[in-house]
């Protein structure tokens, strides 16, 4: 009876599904890091991967169609493999998420998201101007990086991480960071 | 509520139609508010959540609770958001609106995506989503006091539609019911005035609208109608009082005139008309023959020219279809072409009605009735006219069959009478009779005797002879009388027997008879009758009942007499005249001079009980007379004129062939042989008589006086060798009667000869009552030649 094939087909469907909901979930829940007790950079991470959600990048700033999402980290990484863990198997707009390490500051061209360590606090201007002209969106939780032209600095206020963002060198970067994002963060001008 | 003015209920209905029919719409209304307002309510609660979690990725994405209770503030916006609160991925409580809310407040569990009501809020559980990434979920819970609020609005506002609209649809609908009722109370109130009053004249006011004014005609129409229909009934009730009275009238009276007399005063009178008659029909002539005329309608039925007794011939007008049975109206006369209703017209009378006078399909006359304007007989004139003929004819037809009841009446009385009188003639005729039977055998022997003396002595003088011819004659004349007297009891025609007879001889026996009558009886009252005997010389005989033709003379004679009771001439005539061919005839006439008779008289005189002579006559004596003539084929003329006596005349045919009669009598003295006769009889004198002439004939007798004892002398000498050859014997005998006698001589010896004297003989002898046995009857008194014939013929 070609009726009831069909409808236990139906049925086998629905329950992969549901499996495949429940396997996601789980995923992102372990992708996110959110466990007992997130360390620092843990959430750091998070806010990292969140960052590709909230600005929107020209299409120059991509070598080409199907060039990854590259997230940089340039200094001392201080995330491990949390990073790792929380893009792995990410994308962005089709574009597939990877994390590099910089050695390098001229490298960080090619990177959509810059995260600068403290460890660099002293190549920082050289870092930024390297980044002249190029649509990426650099973080740092250098203090007083976002005075300094950082667009993003990450600040821990009691235990928990806060952004200021400067908006004007995003601008500049030609890229678009959503209100949401700037309604939380704390918005700082540059050159002070 | 069937008492509640008509507008009340008109006004009730229009409001309680615009108020269901708001309220059904508001209610309408609200069912669906209440389901798209719930509806949109959620949907808009949908909305809020979305916005507000899109608002709030940034705050999960970023850990920032301060944030998200900053975007979960703007709930405030809302003043029926109860609750809200975002959790993160985890379900952990991240924020909340407000800052501090109650446990209650916040969901147990989270739920899946959606809004749902639960009592009295509505949940609503959204996702926060970054793109495709959950990030939290945000719950929110709002009451529904707003709905609560808007019920109450549309409560309010459905009152108030619904008082509005009432009150606007009380305000039209008053003002329309009065353009409806106003009209309608008045045509109520024309209604009553007019049951009221019984006026029909009155008008309702056209007003309104169509229907109303429609209405309106509509009944004005019918009071039309009522008013014409009321006018006709009354006049269809004035002409029936009128047709009550005149059938009432004519009720009262019997003759034709009298009751055309009435009949003809209430038409013209109360109907009225102009003119009216009544004429009556006659089949035989086709013509109408005018019999009464009305009082008013002399002087225009002069001018017409139906005068009384004036007559109008039926040709094919009008006239023959009113003969036909049917009521013919011409509204115009001057319009028919027919002379008749020309004679109207030219006199001013222009509407004419004849209507029939019928009775059982046969039109006995007409009703004729005129007006002088034209179609002036409505339907229910010319109904009522034939109505009216109908009770006329009736009427009419009533008096003729009184009348005739009343002739009946009276000819019945007169039979009556004459039946009483007949009857009284019948007993004395009886009694006559009896008497006439005992006279003949009391003078049997003298007429024996006297015959035997008169042919057997031959030595009688002449003096004896005379005086024996003398009682020979006076004896011949008691019979004749006895047997006239026997007439009377004579109830059937005898057998007529005619014989050749002289009117002189007859004429001039009746003049002598009846001499006590013309002569006597008018002399003892001192009155002279003169008798004229006017006898012609040389009469022919005719064949005729010489009797009849006696007692007819008789009853003539006596007529005479008695129609001149002052006195006159009384001529009796006897004359001979030729007859049609070569005929001859033979007339008797008896002429007074008395009073005559007048056209009536002369013309119902010879009807059984006509008399003028009142209890003295029978009213049969012409009646006779009449049928005496009819049975001699004889011819009956009366010539009468009042004051100057009357003629009456029978003529009878003459008979002139040559006689053969009395040539028997030639050999009546030839000898006879010796006959050996019984004579029975229970009166000797007539035994001795008998006795004395058969011997004397030559003859042997034996007597016998009474019918055993004949009869034993009979056998005693019938078983001898002398038998007898004849037996005479009476009828009427003690004991053994004649006929016994004579059925034992004839049982005895069949062919012995039995003669039968009887003082019936006569009678018997004309009726054809021989009894069985008898070979021969002979009346007293015995005629000695009669005797010898019957022997002889009996013997020879």
């Amino acid at each position: 009876m070609p009726w009831r094939e069909r409808g236990g087909g139906a049925n086998i469907k629905l329950k992969l599904n549901a499996a495949r909901v429940v396997l996601v979930v789980a995923g992102l829940l372990a992708s996110a890091g959110v466990t007992a007790a997130p360390t620092e950079y843990q959430v750091k991470a998070v806010f990292l991967f969140n960052f590709s959600r909230f600005v929107e990048w020209p299409a120059a700033a991509f070598a080409s169609a199907d060039a990854p999402f590259v997230v940089g980290v340039f200094g001392h990484d201080p995330f491990g493999s949390d990073l790792d863990e929380v893009v792995k198997g990410k994308s962005v707009n089709g574009r597939p998420l990877v994390v590099r390490r910089l050695r390098r500051a001229a490298d960080g061209a090619g990177c959509q998201i810059l995260f600068i360590h403290q460890s660099e606090q002293r190549h920082l201007s050289e870092v930024l101007s390297a980044l002249e002209r190029h649509s990426t969106l650099t973080v740092s939780d250098i203090p007083g990086a976002a005075q300094r032209g950082v667009m993003i600095r990450l600040v821990t206020e009691g235990g928990r991480v806060r952004m200021r963002v400067n908006v004007e060198s995003a601008r500049a970067a030609a890229l678009v960071i959503s209100s949401n994002l700037l309604r939380a963060a704390e918005i700082v001008v540059g050159g002070e | 509520m069937p008492n509640t003015p008509f507008r009340h209920k008109l006004m009730r209905m229009v409001l309680l139609t615009s108020g269901l029919v708001i309220l059904f719409t508001c209610a309408m209304f609200v069912t669906y508010e209440v389901v798209t307002f719930k509806q949109s309510v959620a949907q808009q609660l949908n909305i809020l959540g979305k916005a507000i979690a899109q608002n709030s990725t940034a705050a999960l994405a970023f850990d920032n609770a301060d944030d998200a209770r900053v975007v979960l503030s703007a709930f405030r916006s809302d003043p029926h958001i109860v609750s809200a609160a975002l959790y993160s991925k985890s379900g952990e409580l991240f924020a909340s609106y407000p800052d501090r809310v109650a446990r209650e407040d916040l969901p147990g569990t989270l739920q899946p995506e959606g809004y749902h009501f639960e009592r009295q809020h509505v949940i609503g559980f959204e996702p926060v989503r970054l793109n495709d990434m959950v990030l939290g979920t945000l719950f929110v819970k709002s009451d529904l006091r707003a709905i609560d609020q808007r019920f109450r609005g549309y409560g309010l506002i459905t009152a108030l539609v619904i008082a509005l609209a009432v009150l606007l649809a009380y305000f039209v609908g008053r003002k329309q019911q009065t353009e409806i009722s106003r009209p309608l109370l008045e045509l109520a109130e024309t209604a009553r005035a007019v049951s009221d009053k019984h006026d029909y004249s009155v008008r309702a006011r056209s007003s309104g609208a169509q229907e109303i004014s429609q209405l309106t005609e509509a009944f004005n129409h019918m009071l039309a109608q009522i008013q014409q229909s009321e006018i006709r009934s009354r006049a269809q009730m004035q002409r029936l009082s009128l047709l009550q009275h005149i059938t009432g009238a004519i009720g009262d009276r019997q003759d034709l005139p009298s009751i055309f007399q009435v009949v003809l005063r209430n038409v013209e009178e109360n109907l009225p008309v102009d003119f009216a008659c009544v004429c009556l029909y006659d089949a035989a002539t086709a013509t109408l023959t005018v019999s009464t005329l009305g009082a008013s309608s002399q002087r225009l039925a002069a001018a017409v020219g139906l005068t009384t007794d004036s007559t109008v011939p039926i040709d094919e007008n009008g006239l023959s279809t009113c003969i036909r049975g049917r009521l013919v109206y011409e509204p115009d006369t001057h319009k028919i072409p027919f002379a008749f209703p020309q004679r109207f017209a030219t006199n001013g009378l222009c509407s004419l009605v004849f209507a029939p006078l019928q009775v059982e399909a046969s039109v006995f006359g007409a009703f004729v009735a005129a007006r002088r304007a034209p179609e002036a007989f409505s339907s229910g004139d010319c109904e009522f006219l034939m109505q009216l003929s109908g009770h006329v004819a009736l009427a009419s037809h009533q008096a003729r069959l009184n009348g005739a009841l009343r002739q009946a009446y009276d000819d019945l009385r007169q039979s009556q009478h004459a039946v009483m009188q007949q009857e009284r003639l019948r007993a004395l005729g009886q009694m006559a009779s009896g008497i006439a039977h005992d006279i003949n055998n009391a003078i049997s022997p003298i007429s024996l005797y006297t015959d035997s003396l008169l042919e057997r002595e031959p030595n009688l003088t002449d003096k004896g002879r005379a005086a024996l011819t003398v009682i020979q004659h006076a004896i011949d004349g008691v019979a004749d009388t006895v047997a006239r007297m026997r007439e009377f009891y004579r109830q059937r025609e005898p057998e007529m027997t005619l014989a050749l007879v002289d009117l002189n001889v007859v004429a001039r026996a009746i003049i002598e008879l009846t001499r006590a009558k013309w002569f006597d009886l008018p002399q003892q009252r001192g009155v002279s009758i003169e008798l004229r005997s006017e006898l012609s010389s040389t009469l022919p005989g005719i064949m005729g009942a010489e009797g009849e033709i006696r007692d007819a003379l008789t009853n003539l004679i006596f007529n005479a007499v008695d129609a001149m009771p002052e006195g006159g001439v009384l001529t009796v005539r006897t004359l001979a005249r030729p007859g049609p061919g070569e005929t001859e005839l033979v007339a008797v006439e008896v002429i007074d001079t008395g009073i005559g008779m007048d056209e009536e008289t002369r013309r119902r005189c010879l009807e059984p009980f006509f008399t003028t002579k009142g209890e003295r006559g029978t009213g049969l004596g012409l009646a006779m007379v009449y049928g005496m003539i009819q049975r001699h084929s004889a011819e009956f003329d009366i010539e009468s004129a009042v004051g100057r006596g009357t003629t009456m005349r029978v003529t009878f045919p003459a008979y002139t062939q040559p006689l053969i009669a009395a040539a028997r009598a030639t050999d009546v003295h030839a000898p006879m042989r010796r006959l050996r006769v019984l004579l029975i009889d229970d009166d000797p004198i007539i035994i001795k008589a008998l006795e004395d002439a058969l011997v004397g004939e030559g003859h042997v007798t034996v007597a016998a006086n009474g019918g055993q004892t004949g009869l034993e002398i009979f056998a005693t000498a019938h078983a001898t060798a002398h038998p007898f050859d004849l037996v005479v014997t009476d009828l009427g005998m003690p004991s053994v009667d004649g006929r016994r006698v004579a059925e034992g001589i004839k049982s005895r010896s069949p062919r012995t000869p039995v003669i039968m004297l009887t003082g019936w003989g006569s009678r018997m002898i004309a009726e054809k009552e021989i009894p069985a046995h008898v070979d021969r009857v002979l009346g007293k008194p015995p005629k000695l030649n009669e005797l010898r014939t019957t022997i002889r013929e009996l013997l020879a």
